[in-house]
Protein backbone atom coordinates (compact mmCIF):
# COMPACT_ATOMS: atom_id res chain seq x y z
CA UNK A 1 0.00 0.00 0.00
CA UNK A 2 2.59 2.58 0.47
CA UNK A 3 4.18 1.99 -2.57
CA UNK A 4 1.11 2.07 -4.48
CA UNK A 5 0.01 5.41 -2.84
CA UNK A 6 3.33 7.05 -2.72
CA UNK A 7 3.49 6.25 -6.40
CA UNK A 8 0.39 6.90 -8.57
CA UNK A 9 -1.21 9.83 -6.42
CA UNK A 10 -4.56 10.58 -7.75
CA UNK A 11 -5.48 7.33 -9.34
CA UNK A 12 -8.17 4.59 -7.59
CA UNK A 13 -7.24 3.19 -4.28
CA UNK A 14 -7.18 -0.29 -4.26
CA UNK A 15 -5.84 -3.54 -6.11
CA UNK A 16 -3.90 -2.99 -9.43
CA UNK A 17 -6.75 -4.58 -11.80
CA UNK A 18 -4.09 -3.96 -14.65
CA UNK A 19 -1.63 -6.50 -13.18
CA UNK A 20 -0.78 -9.94 -15.02
CA UNK A 21 -3.41 -12.95 -13.50
CA UNK A 22 -0.57 -15.28 -12.95
CA UNK A 23 -0.41 -19.14 -11.70
CA UNK A 24 0.27 -17.15 -8.15
CA UNK A 25 -2.81 -15.76 -7.76
CA UNK A 26 -6.60 -16.97 -7.78
CA UNK A 27 -7.54 -20.05 -5.85
CA UNK A 28 -6.05 -23.38 -5.29
CA UNK A 29 -8.11 -24.85 -8.12
CA UNK A 30 -6.84 -22.29 -10.57
CA UNK A 31 -4.44 -23.90 -13.13
CA UNK A 32 -2.39 -21.72 -15.61
CA UNK A 33 1.48 -22.86 -17.02
CA UNK A 34 4.06 -20.45 -16.74
CA UNK A 35 5.18 -21.20 -20.53
CA UNK A 36 6.67 -24.52 -20.27
CA UNK A 37 6.61 -26.41 -23.47
CA UNK A 38 4.68 -29.84 -23.02
CA UNK A 39 7.27 -32.83 -22.98
CA UNK A 40 4.19 -35.29 -23.87
CA UNK A 41 0.82 -36.05 -24.61
CA UNK A 42 -2.24 -36.18 -21.76
CA UNK A 43 -4.77 -38.85 -22.53
CA UNK A 44 -8.49 -38.54 -21.86
CA UNK A 45 -7.80 -41.17 -18.26
CA UNK A 46 -5.54 -38.12 -17.59
CA UNK A 47 -2.76 -40.51 -17.75
CA UNK A 48 0.77 -38.24 -19.05
CA UNK A 49 2.24 -40.02 -21.66
CA UNK A 50 6.06 -38.00 -22.36
CA UNK A 51 7.01 -38.36 -25.98
CA UNK A 52 10.77 -38.25 -26.50
CA UNK A 53 10.97 -36.41 -29.40
CA UNK A 54 9.31 -33.34 -26.95
CA UNK A 55 12.11 -33.65 -25.13
CA UNK A 56 14.87 -31.47 -26.01
CA UNK A 57 17.92 -33.10 -26.08
CA UNK A 58 21.59 -31.13 -26.22
CA UNK A 59 24.35 -32.10 -28.71
CA UNK A 60 27.23 -30.41 -27.61
CA UNK A 61 30.12 -30.97 -29.86
CA UNK A 62 33.67 -31.74 -28.62
CA UNK A 63 35.81 -28.60 -27.36
CA UNK A 64 38.96 -29.46 -28.23
CA UNK A 65 40.87 -26.72 -29.53
CA UNK A 66 38.43 -24.32 -28.55
CA UNK A 67 40.11 -21.81 -26.53
CA UNK A 68 37.16 -19.11 -25.62
CA UNK A 69 36.62 -18.48 -22.18
CA UNK A 70 33.43 -16.76 -20.16
CA UNK A 71 35.35 -14.08 -19.81
CA UNK A 72 37.27 -11.09 -21.90
CA UNK A 73 40.68 -10.10 -20.58
CA UNK A 74 41.26 -6.08 -19.86
CA UNK A 75 44.02 -5.99 -22.38
CA UNK A 76 42.00 -6.49 -25.29
CA UNK A 77 41.75 -3.32 -27.23
CA UNK A 78 38.11 -1.98 -27.63
CA UNK A 79 36.30 -1.78 -30.53
CA UNK A 80 33.27 -3.48 -32.72
CA UNK A 81 33.21 -5.23 -36.12
CA UNK A 82 30.12 -4.37 -38.68
CA UNK A 83 27.50 -6.61 -38.12
CA UNK A 84 26.85 -8.49 -40.79
CA UNK A 85 24.23 -6.99 -43.41
CA UNK A 86 22.83 -8.39 -46.82
CA UNK A 87 24.62 -6.38 -48.96
CA UNK A 88 28.13 -7.72 -47.00
CA UNK A 89 26.94 -10.89 -47.24
CA UNK A 90 26.29 -10.93 -51.06
CA UNK A 91 29.78 -9.29 -52.04
CA UNK A 92 31.54 -11.39 -49.75
CA UNK A 93 29.78 -14.79 -50.72
CA UNK A 94 28.15 -14.29 -54.06
CA UNK A 95 29.72 -11.54 -55.86
CA UNK A 96 33.15 -12.96 -56.80
CA UNK A 97 31.73 -15.80 -58.66
CA UNK A 98 29.28 -14.66 -60.43
CA UNK A 99 31.75 -11.92 -61.59
CA UNK A 100 34.09 -14.44 -62.46
CA UNK A 101 31.01 -16.59 -64.36
CA UNK A 102 30.51 -13.16 -66.39
CA UNK A 103 33.96 -12.39 -67.25
CA UNK A 104 33.70 -16.47 -69.17
CA UNK A 105 30.14 -15.67 -70.40
CA UNK A 106 28.77 -18.48 -68.59
CA UNK A 107 26.34 -17.19 -66.34
CA UNK A 108 22.53 -17.13 -66.83
CA UNK A 109 19.76 -15.97 -64.87
CA UNK A 110 17.57 -19.35 -64.76
CA UNK A 111 21.08 -21.27 -63.59
CA UNK A 112 21.16 -19.54 -59.95
CA UNK A 113 21.00 -22.47 -57.96
CA UNK A 114 24.65 -23.21 -58.68
CA UNK A 115 25.54 -19.99 -56.47
CA UNK A 116 23.62 -21.21 -53.78
CA UNK A 117 20.32 -19.42 -54.42
CA UNK A 118 17.36 -21.20 -54.07
CA UNK A 119 14.06 -21.07 -56.08
CA UNK A 120 11.34 -21.97 -53.50
CA UNK A 121 11.75 -22.69 -49.57
CA UNK A 122 9.51 -25.46 -50.19
CA UNK A 123 11.10 -29.20 -48.60
CA UNK A 124 13.65 -26.94 -46.74
CA UNK A 125 13.67 -27.54 -42.74
CA UNK A 126 14.61 -24.41 -42.05
CA UNK A 127 12.74 -21.90 -44.34
CA UNK A 128 13.55 -17.95 -45.04
CA UNK A 129 10.15 -16.79 -45.53
CA UNK A 130 7.66 -17.53 -43.61
CA UNK A 131 10.54 -17.79 -41.09
CA UNK A 132 9.53 -21.32 -39.01
CA UNK A 133 12.47 -21.13 -36.71
CA UNK A 134 12.73 -18.76 -33.84
CA UNK A 135 16.41 -17.25 -33.69
CA UNK B 1 -2.57 4.05 -19.95
CA UNK B 2 -2.74 0.72 -18.78
CA UNK B 3 -0.84 1.03 -15.00
CA UNK B 4 1.45 -2.11 -15.82
CA UNK B 5 2.57 -0.39 -18.81
CA UNK B 6 2.98 3.06 -16.92
CA UNK B 7 5.46 1.41 -13.92
CA UNK B 8 7.39 -0.59 -16.50
CA UNK B 9 7.72 2.46 -18.53
CA UNK B 10 9.06 4.27 -15.40
CA UNK B 11 11.41 1.22 -14.54
CA UNK B 12 13.23 1.04 -17.86
CA UNK B 13 13.09 4.32 -18.91
CA UNK B 14 15.19 7.57 -19.10
CA UNK B 15 14.30 9.97 -15.94
CA UNK B 16 11.28 13.08 -16.05
CA UNK B 17 12.14 16.45 -18.09
CA UNK B 18 11.73 18.18 -14.03
CA UNK B 19 13.49 15.08 -12.22
CA UNK B 20 15.78 17.22 -9.43
CA UNK B 21 19.54 15.50 -9.76
CA UNK B 22 21.27 14.99 -6.38
CA UNK B 23 24.55 14.12 -4.90
CA UNK B 24 23.47 10.65 -4.98
CA UNK B 25 23.34 8.86 -8.63
CA UNK B 26 19.93 8.05 -9.44
CA UNK B 27 19.82 4.34 -9.66
CA UNK B 28 20.27 3.81 -6.17
CA UNK B 29 18.22 3.87 -2.99
CA UNK B 30 19.16 6.80 -1.70
CA UNK B 31 17.52 8.67 -4.77
CA UNK B 32 15.05 6.49 -5.06
CA UNK B 33 13.47 7.29 -1.54
CA UNK B 34 14.04 11.19 -2.45
CA UNK B 35 12.63 11.17 -5.66
CA UNK B 36 10.13 8.78 -6.03
CA UNK B 37 8.64 8.46 -9.63
CA UNK B 38 5.36 10.30 -8.66
CA UNK B 39 7.22 13.17 -7.06
CA UNK B 40 7.62 17.06 -8.15
CA UNK B 41 10.12 19.22 -6.54
CA UNK B 42 10.28 23.06 -7.06
CA UNK B 43 12.65 24.28 -10.49
CA UNK B 44 16.39 24.32 -9.84
CA UNK B 45 17.26 26.91 -12.24
CA UNK B 46 20.60 25.33 -13.92
CA UNK B 47 22.53 27.56 -16.43
CA UNK B 48 22.28 25.61 -19.90
CA UNK B 49 26.28 24.66 -20.62
CA UNK B 50 26.70 23.53 -24.47
CA UNK B 51 28.49 20.17 -24.38
CA UNK B 52 31.17 22.02 -26.68
CA UNK B 53 31.92 24.25 -23.72
CA UNK B 54 32.24 22.75 -20.70
CA UNK B 55 35.95 21.81 -20.15
CA UNK B 56 36.11 20.22 -16.37
CA UNK B 57 36.82 16.86 -16.62
CA UNK B 58 37.03 13.93 -13.75
CA UNK B 59 40.57 13.78 -12.51
CA UNK B 60 41.24 17.11 -13.38
CA UNK B 61 43.14 19.59 -10.98
CA UNK B 62 40.54 22.88 -10.69
CA UNK B 63 40.71 26.03 -8.50
CA UNK B 64 37.68 27.36 -5.94
CA UNK B 65 36.86 30.80 -6.83
CA UNK B 66 34.51 31.72 -3.91
CA UNK B 67 32.91 29.81 -0.96
CA UNK B 68 34.53 27.99 2.21
CA UNK B 69 37.66 26.47 0.46
CA UNK B 70 37.85 29.99 -1.60
CA UNK B 71 41.48 29.38 -3.07
CA UNK B 72 42.71 25.47 -2.51
CA UNK B 73 42.98 23.57 -5.50
CA UNK B 74 41.84 19.93 -6.01
CA UNK B 75 41.16 17.02 -8.07
CA UNK B 76 37.63 16.36 -9.68
CA UNK B 77 36.18 13.26 -8.37
CA UNK B 78 33.16 13.56 -10.14
CA UNK B 79 31.00 15.74 -12.00
CA UNK B 80 27.56 15.74 -12.49
CA UNK B 81 26.08 17.87 -15.62
CA UNK B 82 22.42 18.34 -15.06
CA UNK B 83 23.24 20.65 -12.24
CA UNK B 84 26.54 22.01 -13.58
CA UNK B 85 28.35 20.45 -10.47
CA UNK B 86 31.58 19.58 -10.27
CA UNK B 87 32.56 17.43 -7.03
CA UNK B 88 36.44 17.98 -5.52
CA UNK B 89 37.88 15.26 -3.31
CA UNK B 90 37.92 16.42 -0.15
CA UNK B 91 37.16 20.19 -0.32
CA UNK B 92 34.19 22.44 0.70
CA UNK B 93 33.17 19.70 2.91
CA UNK B 94 30.53 19.63 5.95
CA UNK B 95 30.59 16.80 8.33
CA UNK B 96 27.53 13.91 9.12
CA UNK B 97 27.63 11.28 11.04
CA UNK B 98 27.12 7.89 8.71
CA UNK B 99 25.60 4.34 9.31
CA UNK B 100 24.08 5.06 12.29
CA UNK B 101 22.00 2.19 14.09
CA UNK B 102 19.75 2.38 17.10
CA UNK B 103 22.24 4.37 19.96
CA UNK B 104 25.14 3.83 17.88
CA UNK B 105 25.74 7.34 16.66
CA UNK B 106 27.34 6.49 13.57
CA UNK B 107 30.77 7.58 11.85
CA UNK B 108 31.89 10.65 11.89
CA UNK B 109 32.57 11.85 8.23
CA UNK B 110 33.60 14.67 6.13
CA UNK B 111 31.37 14.32 3.03
CA UNK B 112 31.77 16.89 0.14
CA UNK B 113 29.52 19.54 -0.98
CA UNK B 114 29.14 20.10 -5.09
CA UNK B 115 30.37 23.33 -6.50
CA UNK B 116 28.87 24.78 -9.62
CA UNK B 117 30.84 24.79 -12.53
CA UNK B 118 31.69 29.20 -12.27
CA UNK B 119 33.12 28.69 -9.02
CA UNK B 120 35.82 26.64 -10.18
CA UNK B 121 38.94 27.16 -12.65
CA UNK B 122 41.06 24.81 -14.24
CA UNK B 123 44.77 25.23 -12.95
CA UNK B 124 47.35 26.05 -15.53
CA UNK B 125 50.48 22.52 -14.97
CA UNK B 126 53.39 24.62 -15.61
CA UNK B 127 52.76 27.54 -13.26
CA UNK B 128 49.80 25.86 -11.23
CA UNK B 129 47.19 28.79 -11.00
CA UNK B 130 43.91 29.36 -12.22
CA UNK B 131 43.59 30.78 -15.09
CA UNK B 132 40.53 30.39 -17.85
CA UNK B 133 40.23 28.35 -20.19
CA UNK B 134 39.25 28.39 -24.46
CA UNK B 135 38.83 25.77 -26.54
CA UNK B 136 40.95 25.88 -29.50
CA UNK B 137 42.27 23.46 -32.18
CA UNK B 138 45.84 23.05 -32.51
CA UNK B 139 47.78 22.47 -35.95
CA UNK B 140 46.27 18.79 -36.38
CA UNK B 141 43.14 19.44 -36.06
CA UNK B 142 42.53 17.87 -32.67
CA UNK B 143 40.42 20.37 -30.03
CA UNK B 144 41.92 21.27 -26.70
CA UNK B 145 42.14 23.21 -23.98
CA UNK B 146 43.95 26.08 -23.93
CA UNK B 147 44.58 28.71 -20.82
CA UNK B 148 44.27 32.26 -21.94
CA UNK B 149 46.48 33.30 -19.59
CA UNK B 150 49.86 31.56 -20.87
CA UNK B 151 48.52 30.04 -23.87
CA UNK B 152 49.75 26.74 -23.10
CA UNK B 153 48.01 23.63 -24.05
CA UNK B 154 46.12 21.80 -20.88
CA UNK B 155 45.89 18.09 -21.27
CA UNK B 156 43.28 15.71 -20.51
CA UNK B 157 44.00 14.02 -17.74
CA UNK B 158 44.57 9.69 -17.91
CA UNK B 159 41.30 8.17 -17.90
CA UNK B 160 40.97 5.92 -14.92
CA UNK B 161 38.76 3.65 -14.50
CA UNK B 162 36.27 3.76 -10.86
CA UNK B 163 37.48 -0.20 -10.43
CA UNK B 164 41.10 0.66 -10.05
CA UNK B 165 41.92 -1.54 -12.98
CA UNK B 166 44.80 -0.73 -15.01
CA UNK B 167 44.59 -2.49 -18.50
CA UNK B 168 47.99 -2.83 -19.24
CA UNK B 169 48.91 -4.26 -15.73
CA UNK B 170 45.96 -6.87 -15.90
CA UNK B 171 47.23 -10.68 -15.09
CA UNK B 172 44.15 -13.05 -16.89
CA UNK B 173 43.05 -15.32 -15.02
CA UNK B 174 41.85 -18.90 -15.89
CA UNK B 175 38.43 -17.97 -16.86
CA UNK B 176 39.84 -15.15 -18.71
CA UNK B 177 39.68 -15.37 -22.90
CA UNK B 178 43.16 -13.86 -23.96
CA UNK B 179 43.52 -10.91 -26.23
CA UNK B 180 44.41 -13.01 -29.66
CA UNK B 181 41.82 -15.70 -29.08
CA UNK B 182 39.18 -13.15 -28.87
CA UNK B 183 40.39 -10.92 -31.51
CA UNK B 184 40.94 -14.16 -33.66
CA UNK B 185 38.13 -14.05 -36.70
CA UNK B 186 36.88 -17.57 -37.07
CA UNK B 187 33.77 -16.62 -39.43
CA UNK B 188 33.24 -17.12 -42.43
CA UNK B 189 30.03 -16.13 -44.18
CA UNK B 190 28.13 -18.48 -46.07
CA UNK B 191 24.10 -18.72 -47.18
CA UNK B 192 23.93 -21.07 -44.81
CA UNK B 193 21.59 -20.34 -41.67
CA UNK B 194 23.12 -20.95 -38.46
CA UNK B 195 20.85 -24.29 -37.42
CA UNK B 196 22.22 -25.54 -40.95
CA UNK B 197 25.90 -25.08 -40.15
CA UNK B 198 25.19 -26.59 -37.16
CA UNK B 199 23.72 -29.39 -38.47
CA UNK B 200 25.78 -30.02 -41.41
CA UNK B 201 29.11 -29.81 -39.23
CA UNK B 202 27.75 -32.24 -36.60
CA UNK B 203 26.25 -34.93 -39.37
CA UNK B 204 22.63 -34.58 -37.74
CA UNK B 205 20.36 -36.00 -40.04
CA UNK B 206 16.65 -34.62 -40.31
CA UNK B 207 14.61 -36.05 -43.25
CA UNK B 208 11.49 -35.22 -41.05
CA UNK B 209 9.05 -32.24 -42.19
CA UNK B 210 6.68 -30.45 -39.95
CA UNK B 211 3.36 -31.45 -41.29
CA UNK B 212 1.69 -28.68 -43.27
CA UNK B 213 -1.00 -26.45 -41.77
CA UNK B 214 -3.41 -24.00 -42.48
CA UNK B 215 -4.89 -20.67 -40.52
CA UNK B 216 -7.01 -17.90 -42.07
Amino acid sequence: MGVLSALMRGLVRGADRMAEFTSKRGPRTFYKSRGARPTGVLTASRKFIPVQAMIPEFVVPSLEGFNLKPYVSYKTPAGTEQPMTPEMLFNQVLAPQIERDIEEGVFSEENLEKYGLEKTQEGKLFKLHPKNFVR
Amino acid sequence: MRLTALLSMAAKAAFPHDYRYGTNRPWTIAAQRLNPPGKKRRKVFVEPIANEDWHVVRGDTVEILSGKDKGKQGKVAQVIRHRNWVILEGLNTHYRYIGRSGDYRGTYIASEAPLLLKDVTLVDPTDRKPTDIEWRYTEEGERVRVSVRTGRIIPKPVFQRKDGIIPQQWKDGPKDTSPEDTLQKTYTPSLKTLEEDVMEKMNIQEDRRPRKSYWY
